[in-house]
C-alpha cells in the first residue's frame, strides 16, 4: 500500500473513532510520562546529587579495620605506604591512585574579612593530596582552556609585580596575563617549611638557615621582620600583611629591618613561631575547598551569621585567610616554638578536598605532621584515592582492594549505598511505569479488537479492492503506531513540563536546603525517542493480535453478511 | 472473430461446515464467460449466486473444481499476487454500496489505486473526476458519501469499480437497493460499460428485470447450474 494512502486512511481512521483513540492513548501517555520522569529523576540524581557528592569512578581506600566495641580499629596492617599505592595503581581498571595523607596536628583557620566583612573562625582540617592529581578539575572549575584561549589576542603589558596589571590579570614572566590559579597548587609552592636538626625536610629539600631549602632553587627566600604588637597596636595573630625585609644587624647578630621594604605584592613575612618577630617572606599556601563548602555556606550558615550568600565559586579564587598550624582553640596541642602561623589562598576547587575542610599539597602536609605530631605521624598515608576507567570497574576494583587488605572510606560506602538506593529506587519506579504500560497495551489490545469487529466490512471492501492481508495488518499497526507516537510524544512532553514544575517549586521552596540540586532531573537526549519508541512497541504489541484477526478475516464471509 | 475466454469454471464444488456438519453451497459447476459478455447469474435464495460470484472474484479460494480468469488458476497464486489479480482484474460492484463511510466520494474512488503497484496517481485522479462527471457527480468529488442518495452512491461504488479499467465486473444485487427508475439508469450504465469497453459483467440478480438485460443467463438451484429454461425471467426475456 502507497505510504501516503496508508497515513491518510490512518488519519481518517482515528478521526472517526478519535474519542476512542484518545481513552486508548490515556494509558500510554501515563505509562511513557513515568517512565520519562523517573528516568530523568534517576539521572538527576546520580549526575546532580551522587555525582556531586560521591564521584562514582572515585573510591577512596582504607587499611581494613574491625569492628571492637562499635569503633573501628585497625589491626596488624601493613601501613598505606607508597608501595600499597603502586600495587592499587596497578590494578585492573585503576587509572590512577594516590595516598592522602590528613593533618594529625590541630589547626585552627580563620578569615573571610574581605569577602564577608567579618572574619569566621574555626578548627581546621587538612587533607594532603598530591597537586598533579587535582590538576585536571581545577583546571575544569577555573575554565582554564577558556582563559588561556583568550590570553593570545590580548594585548599584554609589561610588569613587575602584579599591581601593575589589570583586574584579573597578573604579572607573569615580566608581562601581564591571566591569573592561572591552578597554577599555583603545586608540591614546590613559594613556602617556606621550617626545620630543625629533629625535623627533616623533605626528599628533594635540605635543612638551611632554619628553613627547608632548595640548593637548585635560583632565589632564596628572604628574611623579614614583623614590627612588635606594641608598635603597632594590632594583634598580628590577625594581621600578617605587616612586615619588612630584614638584614643580620651588624651589632648584636639578630635581625634588623630594612626601611619600609615589604616582601612584595603577593607574599607576605611569615613568622617562625608566634612569640617571633622574625620571618621569611612567602606566598600564601595554595588551598583547594571542595565545592560543597559554598553550599553549605550559602544555605543555612550564611542567615545565622547574617552574611549574604556567596554568588558563585569565582569570587573565592584568591581570597585569603588564615592558619595556624599547631594551634587550637580548644586545647594547645603543640609548643609554640613548633606553630606556625601562615596565610592560606583559594586557588582551586576539587569534589576530592575536604568537604568542611582545605586540601593542600601533600608535603606541607606531611612536613608539618612530622614537624607537629613526630615522624610516625608523616609516615603512612590514611587513605588511598583512586580513580576508575569506567563505573562499571568499580565493582571488581573493590573486590581487589579487599585482596590486598583495603576497604572503602565511610565515605565511599555511603556513597555505594547511596548509588545502589537511587539505582534500585528508579528501577523499581520504572519498573511501576511498565506495569502502567503493560495495562495500557492490555487496553490497547481491547480497543483495537473491538475496532476491527467494527470495521470488519471495511477490511473486507479493502480486501475485494485489492488489498493483500499484509496491507491490512499494516493499517491496523500503523493505527496503533500512531497512538503510540501521539502517546509517547505528549507523556514525555507531560514528564519534562511536571519535572521542570517540581524544581521550579524545589528552587523556590527548597533554597536554602544545603546539598539540594538546581533541579532533580537530567533527561538524556535520547529519552524522547525512548519513549516514543516503548510507547510505539507497547501499541504494537497491544495490537498484533487484532491485527492478526484482520488478516485473517475472511472477506467473503463478511461480505456474504450483508 | 472469437471473443477471448474470460471465465473457465470447470466443476467447481464449494462446501462450508455449518455446526460439523458439511454444507454443499455449490456442487459441479461449469461456466464460461467471454470477454464482454453480459451474464446474469438467477436463483432463489441459498442457491450459490454469492458464493459462486465469489469465487469468479477472487475473493474465496476454498473450492474443487478448477478456475481459471483469463488462463490464470488462482487457487496457485499466493496471497499478494491474487489480491493484485483482484485489483487489476475484477470490478466489485455490491448491493449495500460498500463506499467507506469516513472517506469522500473522491477518496473512495481512488481508493483501489492505494494497493495497486505501477500506476499514474496523477491520471487515476483525472480518471476517477472524468468518471464521476460521466455520471454526473463531477462536483461530488470532496463530499462524503453519507450526504449522497442511494443511486448517487451506486454510482460512486462503479466508478469506483471502474478506476483501473478491470476486465470483468462482479455485481452482487446492483439494483437491489434502489428504487425502479434508479435501478433502471443504473443497469443502462452497466450496459453502456459493456459495450463501451468489452468488459465482461457477471450479475447476480433477484430482479426479473436486470436478469432480462443480461445476454445470457446461468440459473442455480441448491448449489447446482439447472435449466435456465425452468427459469420465469428466462422465459421473459426479450
Amino acid at each position: 500500500m502507497r505510504l501516503r494512502r496508508l497515513m491518510s486512511l490512518i488519519a481518517s481512521n482515528l478521526r472517526v473513532a478519535w474519542l476512542r483513540a484518545v481513552l486508548a492513548t490515556v494509558g500510554i501517555v501515563v505509562g511513557t510520562g513515568l517512565l520519562t520522569f523517573f528516568l530523568g529523576m534517576g539521572q538527576g540524581l546520580r549526575e546532580k546529587v551522587l555525582e556531586k557528592i560521591f564521584p562514582v569512578n572515585q573510591l577512596e581506600l582504607e587499611a581494613r579495620a574491625v569492628q571492637i566495641f562499635g569503633t573501628e580499629q585497625v589491626l596488624g596492617q601493613e601501613p598505606l605506604d607508597e608501595a600499597r599505592v603502586r600495587q592499587v595503581a596497578a590494578m585492573p581498571g585503576v587509572l590512577r591512585a594516590f595516598g592522602k595523607q590528613k593533618s594529625s596536628f590541630p589547626a585552627r583557620l580563620w578569615g573571610g574579612k574581605e569577602l564577608l566583612g567579618y572574619n569566621l573562625f574555626t578548627e581546621a582540617f587538612f587533607d594532603g593530596v598530591p597537586a598533579a592529581t587535582l590538576r585536571s578539575e581545577l583546571e575544569a572549575f577555573e575554565d582554564v582552556a577558556a582563559k588561556r584561549k583568550s590570553q593570545p589576542g590580548r594585548k599584554t603589558a609589561r610588569c613587575e609585580v602584579d599591581l601593575d596589571c589589570p583586574a584579573g590579570m597578573g604579572c607573569q614572566d615580566g608581562q601581564c596575563a591571566p591569573i592561572v590559579w591552578a597554577d599555583r597548587f603545586t608540591e614546590s609552592a613559594d613556602v617556606v617549611l621550617p626545620c630543625s636538626a629533629g625535623d627533616p625536610c623533605p626528599a628533594r629539600l635540605t635543612c638551611s638557615d632554619g628553613r627547608c631549602a632548595d640548593a637548585s632553587a635560583k632565589t632564596a627566600p628572604l628574611r623579614c621582620l614583623l614590627p612588635a604588637a606594641a608598635d603597632t597596636g594590632r594583634d598580628l595573630q590577625f594581621d600578617l600583611e605587616v612586615g619588612v625585609l630584614a638584614e643580620r644587624c651588624a651589632s648584636a647578630g639578630g635581625w634588623c629591618g630594612t626601611a619600609n621594604t615589604t616582601c612584595g605584592e603577593g607574599r607576605y613575612c611569615a613568622a617562625d613561631n608566634p612569640d617571633s618577630r622574625v620571618g621569611w617572606c612567602e606566598s600564601p599556601l595554595p588551598a583547594v575547598l571542595n565545592p560543597l563548602l559554598l553550599e553549605v555556606f550559602n544555605s543555612d550558615m550564611a542567615r545565622s551569621l547574617g552574611a549574604a550568600p556567596i554568588g558563585s565559586l569565582a569570587v573565592l579564587y584568591g581570597v585569603r585567610f588564615h592558619v595556624a598550624l599547631g594551634d587550637s582553640y580548644f586545647s594547645k596541642d603543640a609548643d609554640k616554638a613548633r606553630q606556625q602561623f601562615k596565610q592560606a589562598q583559594v586557588v582551586g576547587f576539587s569534589r576530592k578536598a575536604p568537604e568542611l575542610g582545605v586540601a593542600l599539597p601533600r608535603e606541607v602536609v606531611r612536613h608539618f605532621n612530622a614537624r607537629l605530631k613526630g615522624p610516625a605521624a608523616a609516615a603512612a598515608y590514611d587513605a588511598i584515592l583512586l580513580d576508575t576507567a569506567s563505573n562499571e570497574k568499580v565493582p571488581y576494583v573493590i573486590v581487589e582492594a579487599e585482596k590486598l587488605g583495603l576497604q572503602l572510606s565511610r565515605k565511599s560506602r555511603a556513597a555505594r549505598t547511596f548509588g545502589t538506593v537511587v539505582l534500585v529506587t528508579s528501577l523499581a519506579l520504572m519498573l511501576l511505569a511498565a506495569v502502567v504500560l503493560l495495562v495500557a497495551g492490555v487496553q490497547i489490545a481491547q480497543t483495537f479488537a473491538m475496532l476491527v469487529h467494527e470495521r470488519r466490512r471495511e477490511i473486507a471492501v479493502l480486501r475485494a479492492l485489492g488489498a493483500a492481508r499484509l496491507d491490512v495488518a499494516i493499517l491496523v499497526l500503523g493505527e496503533a503506531a500512531a497512538i503510540g507516537v501521539c502517546g509517547g510524544l505528549v507523556g514525555a512532553l507531560s514528564a519534562y513540563g511536571i519535572a521542570g514544575a517540581v524544581d521550579l517549586a524545589a528552587s523556590r521552596w527548597l533554597a536554602d536546603v544545603p546539598l539540594v540540586p538546581h533541579g532533580f532531573f537530567v533527561f538524556p537526549p535520547w529519552s524522547l525517542p525512548l519513549a516514543v519508541t516503548v510507547a510505539v512497541a507497547c501499541t504494537i504489541l497491544g495490537a498484533l493480535g487484532p491485527a492478526r484477526r484482520a488478516m485473517r478475516l475472511d472477506p467473503a464471509a463478511v461480505l456474504a453478511e450483508g | 472473430m472469437t471473443a477471448r475466454l474470460a471465465i473457465d469454471a470447470s466443476h467447481l464444488t464449494r462446501t462450508f461446515s455449518s455446526e460439523g456438519k458439511p454444507v454443499h453451497a455449490l456442487v459441479d459447476v461449469s461456466l464460461q464467460v467471454y470477454a464482454g459478455e453480459h451474464v446474469a447469474i438467477v436463483g432463489k435464495s441459498g442457491a450459490g449466486k454469492s458464493t459462486l460470484l465469489n469465487l469468479i472474484g477472487a475473493l474465496d479460494r476454498g473450492y474443487a473444481g478448477e478456475l481459471k480468469v483469463f488462463g490464470q488458476h488462482l487457487k496457485a497464486l499466493p496471497d499478494r499476487a491474487l489480491s493484485q489479480f483482484r485489483n487489476r482484474q475484477i470490478g466489485f460492484i455490491f448491493q449495500a454500496f460498500n463506499l467507506l463511510p469516513n472517506l469522500s466520494v473522491g477518496e473512495n474512488v481512488l481508493l483501489p489505486a492505494s494497493f495497486g503497484v505501477d500506476l499514474d496517481h496523477r491520471q487515476l485522479r483525472h480518471r476517477a473526476h472524468q468518471l464521476l462527471d460521466d455520471f454526473g457527480l463531477g462536483d461530488r468529488f470532496g463530499q462524503m458519501p453519507t450526504q449522497m442518495s442511494g443511486g448517487e452512491r451506486q454510482r460512486v461504488a462503479i466508478a469506483r469499480a471502474l478506476l483501473l479499467r478491470p476486465p470483468i465486473l462482479v455485481c452482487d444485487e446492483p439494483t437491489g437497493s434502489l428504487d425502479t427508475q434508479t435501478a433502471s439508469h443504473i443497469l443502462q450504465v452497466l450496459k453502456d460499460i459493456q459495450h463501451q469497453h468489452g468488459t465482461a459483467l457477471v450479475v447476480v440478480t433477484h430482479d426479473p428485470a436486470v436478469a432480462a438485460a443480461a445476454g445470457r443467463i446461468i440459473a442455480l438451484d441448491k448449489g447446482r447450474v439447472v435449466s435456465s429454461d425452468d427459469y420465469p425471467v428466462a422465459r421473459s426475456s426479450p
